[in-house]
């Protein structure tokens, strides 16, 4: 043993090795590449209703103000364009009426942030080309819209047809269920609220009565229980003599329509809580999009060098740790710590 | 200097909070610990306390630069505003229903192009074939539709235009989509050359109300103001006189050529009959336009962890080199009776 080199027998103490390790380890940094990888990314059609009920005002901002759900449903899709992975793209529709109307093919979502968010912060009601608001008409076009792009689709909207549907009958869904992936975002409270009424300069003159919206649909054969209604004629009063009375004025989120919708359309439901959060539930039923990614390893040989160096520090300290040659006799009785 | 401090960051700020740990080699070494009799045997000298001090010094640099690195510092990106040739183009697209049909006012069949499809695939060579351009997309039918914000990602542009050849909607509202087009240049400079570009296939009339109103944005703005006109075959022209009274009603498209005209910007009209006849209206905008123009440029942010491992490294080499010239004082003394005095400075003070 003391017939060593002093070299050689630095050579083969631990504190050493491990320096020297830490010191290939970071010198490997300057040579290692990134590592190629894939990454899910999204690519989805986000259609947002623009019609009148989405400007009911049943969401509280930040600040505590009533904030209406087109401004809340624009919110949370700006905070997902942001929170998705770059290389995701989105392209973005509106609906009103009964059909989606394409804005743009989808755009990527990091280097065409500006863009994308530029856009998605000046959508309007006021962009609505018509007042009616067949939702299920427009849900099942943008399926198909979505499906002529590629994408899995983000259809945000209250539920609330206008005018209602007739009692028992609603439209069938012709494409198969499924074949698009995505999400129906419920937008609005559960409770219901007054509807903010326009004039035709855009101002805002008050709220839709009772008597201002088609409450029941009159077309076509009579409802089941039709017979059981005061007056009712089969051939003069096939809906009853009296007035419909309903709360179509009034607007709240139709969850168990949408969830009826999303059954038949293979989709999944969500509701909006807020301004953000949109993501993980998109996520979870959307189709994973390979992106070239690439992960830099550099951070893991830094860590492992990291260690080595405060183990080769902190040897001495921890006797557990001391895996040095045996030193016969080396009992220390005194130890020279600084000059 | 300020500026450039300023502009540094790291992606992982919490590992910065491991940096307390760069004051271990002021409590620790990793110089063997060598056991002596006496303080007295190893009298302080300069050279070993400048070998201690370096010693230090360099675990601390090793440390901290693995620290540093591990954080990822980089340097922001910045913005630099050039001049280049180009221009501030707001592009107004007509998405009536009519625009689905082709120029012989059919529905495509086979080889036939719609004009929404001629238009799209000519205005997205347009898109992108001067590198400097600013564009924004308006759409209209029955309402104006914001597609695009003024910007200068030719990508995202394209991607609106793309979308152009989809059905389109009922109506042809003009007025109202002239007024958000304009307001698609927002409050920049009068410096810019600004263009305005209406493509349709037909016209509205535009109401007396709000013609004045549209007259004076049009005089606040004054961008140069080309309509491409898809006519269709055998409708009326631009120039065409109606045969019966000629109020707006009967001849909208001629009506809105005198309302342009009237407008005391400069003003061209393009009636294309054909997809060639587009190409060329489009490429002899693209002469007009040539002005200097601001644009920016992104530099990308550069990643300084290059460094932070590099000072890592000369300090962990300072180690490595210490580590390996030390000598065990004792164990050397056992192995040849006398060790010669100046051999070890390093070793003694570094222990």
């Amino acid at each position: 043993m003391s017939a060593l080199h002093p070299i050689a027998r630095n050579l083969r103490d631990r504190r050493f090795q491990g320096l020297a390790a830490a010191s290939v380890l970071v010198a490997a940094t300057f040579l290692a590449r990134p590592l190629p990888l894939t990454r899910d990314g999204l690519e989805v059609l986000a259609v947002l209703d623009i019609t009148g009920s989405m400007n009911v005002r049943d969401y509280v901002s930040a600040e505590g103000r009533p904030t209406s759900r087109l401004e809340t449903a624009k919110a949370a899709l700006r905070d997902l364009v942001a929170a998705m992975p770059c290389g995701s793209r989105m392209a973005l529709g509106l609906f009103t009426e009964r059909r989606p109307f394409l804005l743009f093919t989808p755009i990527e979502v990091c280097g065409d942030f500006a863009p994308l968010d530029g856009a998605l912060a000046s959508l309007d009601w006021r962009m609505a080309w018509e007042g009616d608001s067949r939702v299920s008409a427009g849900l099942f076009r943008s399926v198909e819209m979505a499906a002529s792009l590629g994408t899995d689709l983000v259809f945000v909207t209250d539920g609330q047809e206008a005018p209602p549907l007739p009692i028992g009958r609603e439209p069938a869904f012709e494409g198969k269920p499924g074949a698009v992936r995505g999400l129906i975002v419920g937008a609005g409270a559960y409770g219901l609220s007054p509807i903010p009424r326009f004039d035709d300069r855009g101002r805002e003159t008050g709220f839709y009565g009772a008597g201002d919206v088609q409450q029941e649909n009159r077309f076509g054969p009579p409802p089941a229980d039709a017979e059981g209604r005061e007056g009712y004629n089969p051939r003069n009063a096939p809906f009853g003599s009296g007035a419909a009375t309903g709360t179509e004025h009034l607007s709240s989120v139709r969850e168990p329509y949408l969830k009826s919708l999303a059954d038949r359309t293979g989709l999944a439901y969500a509701h909006l809580d807020g301004p953000s959060g949109l993501l993980d539930p998109l996520r979870a039923v959307a189709t994973p999009r390979a992106l070239p990614g690439s992960l830099d390893i550099r951070p893991f040989l830094g860590a492992a060098a990291l260690l080595l160096l405060l183990a080769a520090f902190a040897e001495p300290r921890l006797g557990v740790l001391r895996l040095g040659l045996p030193r016969p006799g080396a009992r220390p009785f005194f130890t020279l710590k600084k000059v | 200097m300020i500026d450039a401090v300023s502009r540094l960051g790291v992606s992982t700020p919490w590992v910065l909070w491991l940096l307390p740990l760069a004051l271990v080699p002021l409590v620790a070494s990793s110089q063997r610990v060598t056991p002596v009799p006496a303080i007295a045997a190893a009298p302080s000298d300069g050279a070993s306390r400048i070998v201690g001090c370096m010693l230090r010094t360099s675990g601390i640099f090793a440390i901290a630069g693995l620290v540093l690195a591990l954080a990822g510092p980089y340097r922001h990106g910045e913005t630099v505003t050039r001049i280049g040739i180009g221009a501030q183009v707001s592009i107004l697209v007509d998405r009536s229903g009519s625009m689905n049909e082709t120029f012989a006012g059919r529905q495509p069949s086979g080889e036939e192009e719609s004009k929404a499809a001629a238009s799209r695939r000519i205005l997205g060579d347009f898109v992108g074939s001067r590198a400097h351009d600013l564009f924004a997309v308006t759409a209209f039918s029955t309402a104006p539709m914001l597609v695009v914000p003024m910007t200068d990602r030719h990508e995202a542009v394209r991607a609106a235009i793309a979308a152009i050849d989809r059905p389109g909607l009922d109506y042809t509202n003009v007025a109202r989509g002239l007024a958000m087009g304009l307001s698609q240049f927002g409050v920049q400079g009068a410096s810019i050359s600004r263009a305005l570009l209406l493509v349709s296939d037909g016209a509205a009339v535009i109401d007396p109300r709000v013609q004045g109103a549209l007259r004076a944005e049009f005089a606040r703005i004054r961008p140069n103001l080309y309509w491409l006109f898809l006519r269709t075959k055998g409708s009326a022209g631009i120039a065409d006189k109606p045969t019966g009274e000629d109020t707006p009603q009967a001849a909208p498209e001629r009506h809105l050529d005198l309302f342009f005209k009237s407008l005391g910007t400069p003003y061209r009209a393009f009636e294309a009959e054909g997809p060639q006849a587009v190409a060329d209206a489009i490429a002899q905008i693209e002469r007009l336009e040539r002005d200097p123009i601001p644009y920016t440029e992104q530099r990308p942010r550069r990643d300084l962890s290059g460094f932070a491992y590099g000072l890592s490294l000369l300090g962990l080499l300072a180690l490595v080199a210490a580590k390996l010239a030390e000598a065990d004082f004792r164990r050397g003394r056992a192995r040849a009776l006398s060790p010669p005095a100046t051999e070890a400075p390093q070793r003694r003070l570094a222990a």
